[in-house]
């Protein structure tokens, strides 16, 4: 055991883009690790970011295992570290250790249609695995994402996601009414039950706020999907991210380690504490 | 290996290690306490109990595990701080606490391995006392799988017995200790032998609280997540945290970063003994608390030591040194607790 591992390593940082202004910023953020490293994840999986000095805060990777050049995360500026990293540039530099948690079970999907819905921040987990399928495309059914933030502005991703519609079929949402936007207005459970999206030998993921996820879990299954084809994440605090500061806990398990990627066969049976 | 030391010969024992450095209870404002120990004379094995556990010398209260610095060009620098390589001793080590590191030893071993941890445990050696009169009021080691005599966690154990102390050793950690001074232990007699025994006997039956039929309460926590039970027995408790900081099993801790100077910007990444008891332990930056309540954080402490730990470690996270009892300011007593859970409808 030489491995320190509240040691991170430092990563440069190449790319930043502004997703969301306003009150509740997004940016993502592209690094490098400056030296040689062995770092690989897989999808769903996170990296605690350190900006010295200030503290670290746990993010999900954000791009595809798939791509090499470089790791991605979105960050809503929230807090102390989030509020940091907002304000570094092109060029700064960041400590990074992880990866951490479990992924997602993509291989075990082949053949498969996959259903991603997300809420605001919450497409970020999701972002990853998107990719790696849209990449890999011929071996999954079809694709199709249902996605709404508060207004137009609060959407990640926005030119990804024009893109994206070339592809797949894509259902945007905004909480209330607003000029000019001619997508789905109302919440994003509400979305799903407008789609009726079919269960038939399809996988759902979903990440968004806790209650967002409650509500798309009931209008999933509303439609007929079943707890073992509803996969969502779940966000708990975390300072170490391997199971010691004991503070991630739901029940028996650590988020951190066992999750943050449960199936709702499996997350319904531990206990609401999320 | 098996000796006899007089009391008179004890600090003769410390005299000759040299090489370590010596910790043991001592008396601070009629309170006892874990220090490091610089006059073998003063070291006094005739103490009730220590405030804190002597975890705190193998994972203290705050410990910098990196140091940073960042000049404005140029790139920042993190470095390790890892714990210094020393030999360390404790003695008067309490059976009870010395089974709580085998318990935070599961936690920090468990792979990936703290570096911290078990550099300070691994260079530390244990000394333990047998407890001939429980040293508080609310001990329940014999409830939890221990005893006043018990030996897991420890090196060597000592047993007063009048003027001297029955000294057994069972790791080579130990013997090594012991050997340091071969010319101060003597060979056991037959009646040495059979004291010890009768004084251990007797330290058990002088344990006067314990918890019955534990297995089944483990059981019946199972079903009690959304019990009422919680709020009914959390009702005055006040957020103080004394019950886990205390807690020689309480591994929980925080991470944060401390600025020495900020231009050139140069600090340290401390970790801190954190407490489930506080609100912000799970609040997000969001401000949604998934344990927004006193009621979800005593259940917190009480499923985690005797449900969760059990799933996880094949262990109960308490080893019943009654700190937690006798220090909470408003009388949650866990062994009431744990009773109460047993009829409760
Ligand atoms: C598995 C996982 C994945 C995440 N992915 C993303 C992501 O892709 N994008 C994103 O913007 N945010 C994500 N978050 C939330 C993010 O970790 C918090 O917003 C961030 O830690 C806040 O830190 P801060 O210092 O800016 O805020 P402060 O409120 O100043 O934080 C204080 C401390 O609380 C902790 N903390 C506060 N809120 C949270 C929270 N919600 N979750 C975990 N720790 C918290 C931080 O570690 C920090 O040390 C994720 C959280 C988890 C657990
Ligand atoms: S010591 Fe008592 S009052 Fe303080 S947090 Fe623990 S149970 Fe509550
Ligand atoms: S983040 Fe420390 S236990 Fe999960």
């Amino acid at each position: 055991m030489n491995e320190n591992i509240y040691l991170p390593k430092l990563a440069k940082i190449i790319k930043i883009k502004q997703e969301v202004s306003g009150s509740r910023p997004i940016k993502t953020f592209r690094t490098q690790f400056l030296e040689s490293s062995d770092f690989s994840h897989r999808s769903g999986q996170c990296a605690m970011l350190s900006v010295l000095g200030k503290g670290e805060a746990m993010i999900s990777i954000s791009s595809s295992p798939l791509e090499k050049d470089y790791l991605q995360f979105s960050i809503l500026k929230s807090g102390r570290v989030t509020t940091a990293l907002h304000e570094m540039e092109e060029g700064d530099i960041i400590g990074i250790r992880g990866p951490y948690g479990n992924h997602f079970p993509i291989e075990k999907w082949k053949g498969k249609n996959i259903l991603f819905i997300g809420g605001g921040i919450g497409l970020a987990p999701i972002w990853s695995v998107l990719q790696t399928a849209r990449a890999k495309k011929a071996d999954y059914g079809k694709l199709a994402l249902i996605y709404g933030a508060r207004t137009s502005n609060d959407w990640v991703f926005k030119e990804e996601l024009q893109e994206l519609k070339n592809e797949m079929d894509i259902h945007l949402s905004i909480d209330c009414e607003e000029e000019g936007c001619n997508e789905f207005v109302g919440f994003v459970p509400q979305n799903v039950a407008d789609k009726k999206p079919s269960p038939k030998n399809s996988i759902s993921i979903t990440c968004g706020p806790p209650i967002m996820i409650k509500f798309v879990i009931e209008a999933l299954q509303e439609l007929g999907f079943k707890d073992e084809q509803i996969y969502t994440t779940v966000e708990n605090k975390m300072k170490c991210g391997i199971g010691k500061c004991g503070r991630c806990n739901i029940g028996k398990h650590y988020v951190c380690k066992d999750g943050p990627v449960y199936s709702w066969a499996e997350l319904k049976t531990l206990p609401q504490e999320y | 290996m098996e000796k006899i030391l007089t009391k008179k010969e004890f600090p003769s024992w410390i005299k000759n290690l040299k090489s370590f450095n010596v910790y043991g209870p001592v008396k601070k404002d009629a309170l006892w306490e874990y220090e490091r120990i610089q006059d073998p004379d003063k070291l006094d094995l005739n103490f009730k109990n220590t405030v804190l556990s002597p975890k705190k010398i193998i994972f203290p209260q705050r410990e910098v595990i990196l140091d940073f610095n960042h000049k404005k060009k140029g790139k920042p620098e993190i470095q390790e701080a890892l714990p210094e390589e020393t030999k360390n001793v404790i003695f008067g080590v309490r059976p009870c606490d010395a089974r709580a590191l085998t318990l935070t030893d599961k936690v920090f071993e468990e792979e990936p391995g703290d570096k911290y941890y078990l550099r300070r445990r691994h260079q530390t050696v244990t000394v333990g006392l047998t407890c001939s009169d429980p040293p508080s009021e609310n001990c329940f080691c014999t409830s939890l799988g221990g005893s006043p005599h018990s030996t897991e966690g420890l090196d060597i154990l000592m047993t007063e017995l009048n003027h001297k102390y029955y000294v057994h050793s069972f790791t080579d950690k130990g013997r090594e200790l012991m050997k340091a001074a071969s010319d101060v232990f003597k060979n056991p007699s037959e009646k040495d032998k059979k004291d010890l025994k009768q004084v251990h006997k007797e330290s058990e039956k002088k344990i006067k609280r314990q918890v019955k039929e534990l297995s089944k309460i483990t059981d019946k926590l199972k079903g009690m997540f959304d019990s009422p039970f919680w709020d009914e027995e959390s009702m005055s408790c006040l957020k103080c945290g004394i019950c886990t900081y205390l807690c020689p099993t309480c591994h929980c801790f925080d991470i944060s970063d401390e600025v020495l100077s900020s231009s050139p910007l140069k600090g340290q990444r401390v970790r801190t003994w954190d407490t489930c008891q506080f609100p912000y332990f799970t609040m997000h930056s969001s401000g949604h608390n998934p344990r927004p309540d006193k009621s979800s954080r005593l259940r917190q402490r009480i499923l985690h030591k005797f449900s969760y730990f059990v799933d996880n470690y094949d262990d109960y996270q308490c080893t019943g040194c009654g700190r937690c009892i006798s220090k909470c300011p408003v009388d949650i007593d866990i062994i009431e607790v744990l009773e109460k859970v047993k009829d409760y409808e």
